[in-house]
């Protein structure tokens, strides 16, 4: 890929990531996050993660901000941003953050640049195909515990939500 | 036996349970804690059949281990989640009262069940050599955390503390996988023994990177055993969420923490140019914990939260063992054996606690006053539990304080053993609290208080496994090797 394109998706991602970010307005806000979304969609399909940047789209951008959506229709958005920032919360939030950052940038300078062109990825399989080879073969074992995880979740979310319990 | 083959018996029996919740609608359900109990029994009984063993089945070997720790660690967290789910029997009156239920008991299946699936991630982690089959099983266990604690909703400190431990604990996740994928960024591996491999011949510029990873992971585990300064969410959550949940949560939570530092640390401290540096992390951390931990334990009036400093005082006794590695190998037994009795003293505290609380109805020190009168037998177990807590001679907790201190002054951490001595002559003062409010301070009635029958032969045999253990220490011991 280009990378006039890789830095037009990055700020795209990076931009409207920060917008979720700032925005008072939830539902902006939720928009923001299902933008930057897609640019890292477009990420992944540009590094030959295609399965991934399609996935990426369905599900994140598709399910989860529906999911988004639909729980901020149910909370009072007036609440939201008639809500004051605490100066010192605020004041608190950057100076973590911006250490955070600082230490990351630090860290990172000790990396030599990269200049290299890499080569188009050449698998022996389509991308699902890897995928799916390498989740149910090699990572079996894992992928079996995140089933008893999502059982174990389900229960919790029924045992926490139901109106009564029988 | 296939070591394997325990933990798959683990989730037959979460399955069947969670079927019998499903298949037995609108019928009392209480029946399912002692089948849960009844079933982890059996299973912790079985886990004595089980020895060590290398490969487990070949495909699993970059994921799972079942060595001399591993197996150690699964008997621990059956032997919790058993006293755990008694426990939660004697609570489960204090439980349907806080439940929006539409039949009598209804709802408190899933108060059984899920524990015996947290009971399952605790084991996988015991096994789990690498950093993706860890983080599931971290998930697993933490996940059903959040449940459990926020398990009573009509009760507005239990979904406190639920959305508390939800929101740090996901934080303290991030952290974690984001230490993740700076030491695979860096490594280029996931299994601890192949990234072990790597940091021996990694190229020093790359070393930054790698210590910043570490750095995110000891975040991320700091919280899981609660060290200063990862401890703000302890007690609140410790006292807000069911009892029993509490207890598993100081027990089963923290030692499954412990394990993994003992399984992603080790490499650290095996490569010459990253052990000094973990040392000092460790040492730092030991020092916070304790000092915190004893000095707040101090003026707190509710046994709960009592226990809850306590337990980031005892996880700084913990680290102080870490801390005293040498020559890149951690003292493993020590570990072990202040794990193994601080889940006998621990749990039979809170074990005592929920009786007390079901009649008395409350936590706080003075709900205490006169027990050695009301109930003679369980008095005498909590006070067996303050006096090994606080590390009196002849108990499990004594041995395991000396096994540490042995350790530091072998390591020569001198200002370790120095603040360790003092901040355990703090802990005399508030454990022995407790025993002079039951023995000395009077009732406000003198009504006897009973107990189950299961819950007083519990008692009996955890307080005689705390004197055992803290005379005669080696049967422990020889479990590990």
């Amino acid at each position: 890929m280009s990378p006039t394109l890789f830095w037009i998706f990055a700020a795209i991602t990076l931009g409207f990531g920060a917008a979720t970010l700032i925005n008072r307005n939830p539902v902006a806000s939720a928009l923001s996050l299902a933008v930057s979304f897609l640019g890292l969609a477009a990420l992944f399909t540009s590094l030959s993660a295609t399965f991934i940047g399609i996935v990426q789209v369905l599900v994140y951008a598709g399910a989860v901000m529906v999911l988004f959506l639909f729980i901020i229709m149910l909370l009072d958005l007036k609440a939201e941003q008639r809500r004051q920032v605490r100066l010192s919360a605020l004041i608190g939030g950057v100076v973590i953050a911006g250490l955070f950052a600082s230490q990351v940038v630090l860290v990172l300078r000790h990396f030599p640049k990269g200049n290299h062109e890499f080569p188009p990825l050449s698998l022996p399989h389509p991308d699902a195909v890897n995928i799916g080879l390498t989740l149910f073969g090699h990572y079996n074992l894992p992928f079996q515990v995140i089933g008893v995880l999502i059982l174990v979740a389900s229960i919790g979310v029924v045992v926490l939500s139901k109106r009564e319990l029988n | 036996m296939n070591p394997l083959s325990l933990d798959l018996a683990v989730l037959a029996l979460g399955l069947v349970l969670v079927f019998l919740e499903a298949f037995n609608d609108g019928k009392e359900k209480a029946f399912l804690g002692w089948i849960a109990t009844a079933g982890i029994g059996v299973i912790f009984a079985l886990s004595f059949l089980v020895s060590p063993q290398e490969i487990v089945a070949t495909q699993l070997v970059p994921f799972y281990t079942a060595d001399p720790l591993a197996i150690f660690f699964k008997r621990f967290a059956l032997g919790t989640t058993l006293i755990v789910l008694i426990i939660a029997i004697e609570f489960r009156p204090i439980l349907s009262h806080y439940l929006p239920a539409s039949v009598r008991n209804g709802g408190v299946a899933e108060f059984f069940a899920l524990p015996v699936f947290t009971c399952l991630g605790l084991m996988w982690m015991a096994s789990a050599v690498d950093f993706i089959m860890i983080f599931v099983s971290l998930e697993l266990v933490t996940i059903s955390f959040y449940v459990l604690v926020a398990y009573m909703r009509r009760n507005n400190p239990s979904l406190e503390a639920g959305t508390k431990y939800l929101i740090l604990s996901a934080l303290s996740t991030g952290f974690f996988v984001y230490g993740i994928t700076w030491i695979f960024g860096v490594t280029g591996k996931t299994n601890l023994g192949a990234v072990g491999q790597a940091i021996l011949s990694l190229p020093v510029e790359n070393q930054t990177a790698l210590l910043f990873g570490l750095a995110l992971l000891l975040v991320g585990l700091g919280f899981k055993i609660a060290a200063v300064p990862f401890q703000l969410w302890v007690p609140d959550v410790y006292q807000g969420a069911p009892t029993p949940i509490t207890a598993f949560l100081s027990v089963g939570s923290k030692a499954a923490g412990f394990v993994l530092l003992i399984r992603i640390l080790d490499p650290f401290i095996k490569a010459p140019a990253t052990s000094g540096k973990v040392q000092l992390v460790l040492v730092a951390l030991a020092l916070l914990s304790l000092v915190y931990g004893n000095l707040t334990a101090m003026p707190q009036l509710n046994l709960k939260r009592l226990l809850a400093y306590s337990s980031i005082a005892h996880a700084g006794y913990l680290l102080m063992a870490l801390a005293s590695f040498q020559n890149g190998h951690f003292k493993q037994t020590t570990v072990s054996f202040y794990l193994a009795g601080y889940l006998l003293m621990t749990l039979l505290a809170f074990l005592v606690m929920v009786v007390v609380n079901r009649v008395a109805g409350g936590d706080s020190i003075a709900h205490f006053n006169g027990l050695g009168q009301r109930a003679p037998w369980l008095a005498f177990g909590l006070t067996v539990a303050m006096l090994s807590l606080a590390g009196i001679p002849f108990t499990a907790g004594f041995m395991g304080k000396f096994f540490v201190f042995a350790d530091a002054v072998e390591a020569h951490q001198w200002l370790l053993v120095v603040v360790g001595i003092v901040t355990v002559g703090a802990g005399f003062y508030y454990y022995l609290k407790v025993v002079r409010a039951m023995y000395w301070n009077p009732a406000k009635n003198n009504e006897p208080i009973q107990a189950g029958r299961l819950t007083q032969v519990t008692v009996g045999v955890l307080v005689f496994l705390i004197v055992a253990l803290g005379v005669y220490p080696q049967p422990v011991l020889d479990l590990l090797k």
